[in-house]
């Protein structure tokens, strides 16, 4: 019940009158002077009788009355009409429970709370009433869908337990709101129980709830809740003796208000501890420990950074993968002619470590088609196409994969039959000696060459004079990766099969441009040599979430087996794309289907860094972007029904009843204060 | 003018206190009042110079010799002198309270206006005696002294009239004040309505008496003050101090009547035995009914003596 001018309550106030005319006003309203009080007052006499209510009935009739009549004038009406009678009765509500299973919810008694809390909405739905269970971490998914059956909800709740996915409220909003939105029942509810992680929420997420959708929280976060985590590890690689050495560095963060010392941290390989050190930790940040280097002599070998122990043992530890560098093999075939021809690209490519170049320098009368093999990358430099390649053998290596890097020089020349292998039609030799010389103006940095070269400050090809360069016209499906301030083609490239030809229109080295002189010339060469050999940097850990490509990682197309961290046997088809979603914390080993075929290739995943951080955010704040509203109030639960003139008069009628029940009692109260008063001469 | 027929003495006129309160001269209304009623009832109670003999008394040394009766030596060897009462050329001095529970009136007359016409008469009747008539005014303190004089009837009559009843009033203050300024003993004729305890009353009245003063005390009260016949239940405001009580009159009056009947049989004892002369005066009595059972009574009293 509600009022429509809930103000006339202030009118209640006037139920004091009675009492007040009771036990003050008849007794003041008449004077007497008396010469003296000093007889009247040895009297003694019981004023409490004169203060005492004697008819109580009477004075209640009076104070019911006036009451009645300002109920009467603030105009009461139902707010519950037959929907809400309906909503009593039950089967009008649609709830959907959005239980967060992320890794953070593993803390502790969280998930215990937080089934807790999913088994109170459970055991309040009505007999009519729909529920949807929907567990989300970093995505949502519905374990239920908008059911009945309390049997069912329970048992789904049951064998929900948490993941070690992120916190996103986003996805799971989103499906809460599109299934309440497609609900036909009166009152639709999500109810989102999480530990409510900040970073589970940017604020940029395009969620709303529309009207008559309410957002109810329920969190189950502990204040000042202390977590040790180890969020990140770096290596650094050193070669002694011809084998590599790792130091691993781990971080070590502490999330809480308390200073943590005496933590042990603890670094194991392929299960064998190596080290443990003791680290301490302020509150709210980050130590670092160092471990001694241990040799990588085998691929894919398991190491884990362990630190701590607490309520949250998931980010205690630290997975990670190692495998020995691999070093680009590129073949650089030069003219012969010039014996420094080849010097500044051979000395840049020797400096790379990530990933380390083998290169190899060949004049171009020697080379022979066996000179390809297992050469991630050819390089003509200033040299004619060799004939031993011609004819086919450079075209295959190509096609298969390979990488083809042709820079134009006095002695390039280019036969005729090999011509698409170009990106484009060669033409003559320009000459830019005139003046200064030409720059290369254009870079397209969207190419994975140049962009690096991408923000400010990154490269300046500006100071490289030109002054000559071999004419090139591009084809209709070549790309240009630059071109000079005149506007001709510097640099474009060409896919051919799988592989890679690029087509760079001047010297390597300083017999037409000095470029080779300016600091960009090295990353220039390393960008492209790793490009053409399709290189690609390992990484040694993946976050819970990433998708991988199998096919990148297994040369053979044979089929795969998957067993993930908790166990689980996975078979993949060849013919199936290979994608893997890494959804544990742990280490996911792929193998080829066929039994002893070598040591399995590992990946390591960890948790979201973001997971560790415990720090609640309010979960009005959530509600009230969601809702747009800043609280969710009883009126707004109920989706207001359409009232017809006749229904909005008979809800408010009743203020009729209420001022005639006041004037009743007036008229009563007269009667019975008239009769009293007649057998009593005062009071 | 109205005779009051419920008098009991007969052959006397009584007026009536209302119709005397339409009487705005004082001198007339005591004149109205004290001529034909008495005429040489009053007379001093001390002895003095004079012709009318009182008794003989043993000298003592220090005494007027021509006092000595030799008549009386001759036939008894022994010294007396006489004594006379002296009548005439006493001091008349009018004590009036008038504090603000004086101003109390139920019937139309109040108590001042009641003691005031009392006042008034008797300062009359002693005036006429050749007596000094002087007033003293008092509530809390003393309000207007007229010092007595046989010239000074007319200002007692004015300060008479001009009396208010503003204040509240309290016995022992002005009195003790008032005996230091008695020198000369005299009549003392107290007006008040003695709201006050008995004891308290008579500590107050007592320095007056020592000096030797012939004291009366009129004790005026309003017949509703003897007989509390209020109806409704009320807030009585005391008019001295302004308190408020709630009063319910029916559960009180039994009890009212008996105190302020005890209270005014307490005084009459206590004054008896200070030897004063006590009346109660009920401002319904007409004013001269009042003042003859008073004079008759101290008639009496005087021929005892």
């Amino acid at each position: 019940m509600s009022f429509l001018a809930p103000l006339f309550f202030v009118g209640l106030g006037a139920i004091a009158i009675p009492i007040l005319v009771h036990l003050i006003q008849r007794e003041r309203k008449r004077v007497v002077e008396f010469p003296s009080l000093m007889f009247v007052q040895r009297i003694p006499y019981q004023s409490v009788r004169r203060r005492r209510i004697r008819h109580w009935y009477l004075l209640a009739m009076r104070a019911a009355a006036i009451a009645l009549i300002v109920a009467a004038f603030a105009r009461p009406f139902f707010t519950k009409g037959a929907a809400a009678a309906a909503v009593a009765s039950g089967g009008t509500r649609e709830v959907v429970i959005l239980l967060d299973q992320s890794a953070s919810m593993s803390y502790g008694d969280y998930w215990q709370r937080a089934r807790d809390e999913a088994r109170k909405v459970i055991t309040s739905l009505g007999a009519g009433d729909k529920a949807t269970l929907v567990l989300f971490s970093r995505n949502a998914e519905e374990s239920i869908r908008a059911t009945s059956d309390r049997g069912r909800l329970e048992a789904s709740l049951n064998a929900a337990k948490p993941t070690s996915g992120a916190t996103r409220f986003g996805p799971a909003l989103k499906l809460a709101e599109s299934i309440l939105a497609r609900s036909s029942l009166q009152r639709r509810e999500a109810v989102l129980i999480s530990d409510f992680q900040k970073s589970g929420w940017t604020g940029a997420e395009d969620v709303h709830f529309g009207e008559g959708l309410t957002l109810t929280p329920v969190s189950v976060a502990s204040d000042n809740a202390a977590n040790i985590a180890v969020p990140s590890v770096t290596f650094a690689r050193s070669t002694f003796s011809n084998q590599e050495r790792i130091t691993v560095t781990a971080g070590v963060a502490n999330k809480s208000t308390e200073p943590a010392s005496g933590i042990p941290v603890s670094l194991e390989v392929e299960g064998h501890q190596l080290e443990t050190q003791s680290v301490n930790i302020g509150p709210n940040s980050t130590a670092s420990a160092s471990f001694a280097p241990f040799t990588l002599a085998e691929p894919t070998v398991h190491g884990i950074v362990k630190a701590g122990s607490d309520r949250f043992a998931a980010d205690n530890s630290f997975d990670f993968v190692l495998t020995p560098s691999q070093s680009v093999s590129v073949l650089v075939i030069d003219s012969g002619a010039d014996r420094n021809s080849s010097f500044y690209l051979s000395k840049a490519l020797a400096i790379g470590t990530t990933p380390p170049f083998q290169t190899e320098t060949v004049p171009a009368g020697r080379v022979t088609p066996p000179m390809l093999d297992k050469r991630s990358a050819v390089v003509l430099n200033d040299a004619p196409l060799p004939p031993g390649l011609a004819g086919g053998a450079l075209r295959q290596f190509v096609q298969r994969g390979g990488g083809l890097l042709v820079a134009f020089g006095n002695h390039s020349v280019w036969p005729a039959s090999e011509a698409d292998l170009l990106p484009g039609h060669l033409g003559a030799i320009v000459d830019r000696a005139e003046g200064r010389g030409g720059t290369i103006g254009f870079r397209d940095y969207s190419h994975p060459v140049f962009e690096v070269f991408k923000a400010p400050r990154s490269g300046d090809f500006s100071a490289a004079r030109v002054q000559r360069y071999r004419a090139l016209e591009p084809g209709a499906d070549d790309r240009v990766l630059a071109r000079y301030d005149d506007g001709a083609v510097a640099a474009a490239e060409k896919r051919v099969g799988t592989g890679r030809v690029v087509a760079f229109t001047t010297t390597l080295d300083d017999s037409w441009t000095d470029l080779a002189l300016k600091p960009v010339y090295l990353p220039l060469v390393h960008q492209l040599a790793r490009y053409l050999s399709q290189y690609e940097q390992s990484s040694a850990w993946s976050t819970v979430g990433a998708v991988v490509d199998l096919s990148a990682r297994l040369k053979s197309r044979a089929d795969r087996v998957i067993v993930s961290p908790s166990g689980l046997r996975t078979r993949v088809a060849a013919s199936e794309p290979g994608l893997l979603e890494l959804n544990e914390h742990g280490v996911y080993e792929i193998r080829p289907a066929t039994a002893g075929a070598g040591r399995p290739d590992r990946i390591a995943v960890n948790l979201d860094p973001a997971e560790s951080d415990l720090a609640p955010l309010d979960p009005r704040e959530l509600v009230a972007a969601v809702t747009g509203r800043a609280s969710q109030t009883t009126a707004s639960r109920e989706r207001p029904a359409e009232l017809t003139p006749d229904e909005s008069e008979r809800r408010q009628s009743i203020w009729w009843y209420l001022l005639i029940g006041g004037v009743l009692l007036l008229a009563a109260e007269t009667i019975v204060a008239n009769r009293l008063s007649r057998h009593e001469r005062f009071l | 003018m109205a005779h009051d027929q419920r008098g009991t003495i007969p052959g006397a006129r009584f007026v009536d206190p209302k119709i005397l309160a339409r009487v705005g001269n004082l001198e007339l209304l005591a004149r109205t009042v004290v001529d034909g009623l008495i005429n040489g009832m009053h007379r001093a109670p001390f002895f003095g110079a004079s012709i009318d003999f009182a008794e003989h008394r043993g000298y003592v040394p220090g005494d007027d010799i021509r006092r000595v009766d030799w008549r009386v030596y001759a036939r008894t060897d022994r010294y007396y002198v006489k004594q006379y009462e002296a009548d005439t050329n006493t001091n008349f001095t009018i004590l009036f309270d008038v504090s603000r529970s004086m101003r109390f009136a139920s019937r139309g007359v109040s108590k001042l206006e009641y003691g005031s016409f009392l006042g008034a008469c008797l300062g009359y009747l002693a005036h006429r005696q050749r007596d000094r008539v002087g007033i003293l005014t008092f509530d809390e303190d003393i309000v207007s002294h007229v010092p007595p004089s046989a010239k000074h009837f007319e200002m007692v009559l004015h300060t008479l009239d001009q009396a208010k009843a503003e204040r509240p009033g309290h016995l022992s203050a002005p009195l003790q004040k008032m005996a230091e300024h008695f020198k000369r003993r005299g009549i003392l004729l107290l007006i008040s309505d003695f709201y006050d305890e008995p004891e308290a009353v008579l500590e107050a009245i007592k320095p007056l008496k020592f000096l030797g003063n012939d004291l009366i005390v009129f004790h005026v009260l309003d017949p509703q003050e003897i007989s509390f016949e209020y109806q409704d239940a009320s807030s009585f405001e005391d008019l001295e101090t302004g308190e408020q009580v709630p009063v319910v009159p029916e559960s009180f009056r039994a009890q009212y009547r008996a105190l302020i009947q005890e209270h005014i049989a307490a005084l009459s004892t206590r004054f008896s035995e200070q030897r004063i002369d006590y009346a109660l005066i009920n401002t319904s009595e007409p004013l001269d009914r009042a003042l003859f059972s008073y004079l008759s009574s101290r008639e009496k009293l005087m021929r005892v003596r």
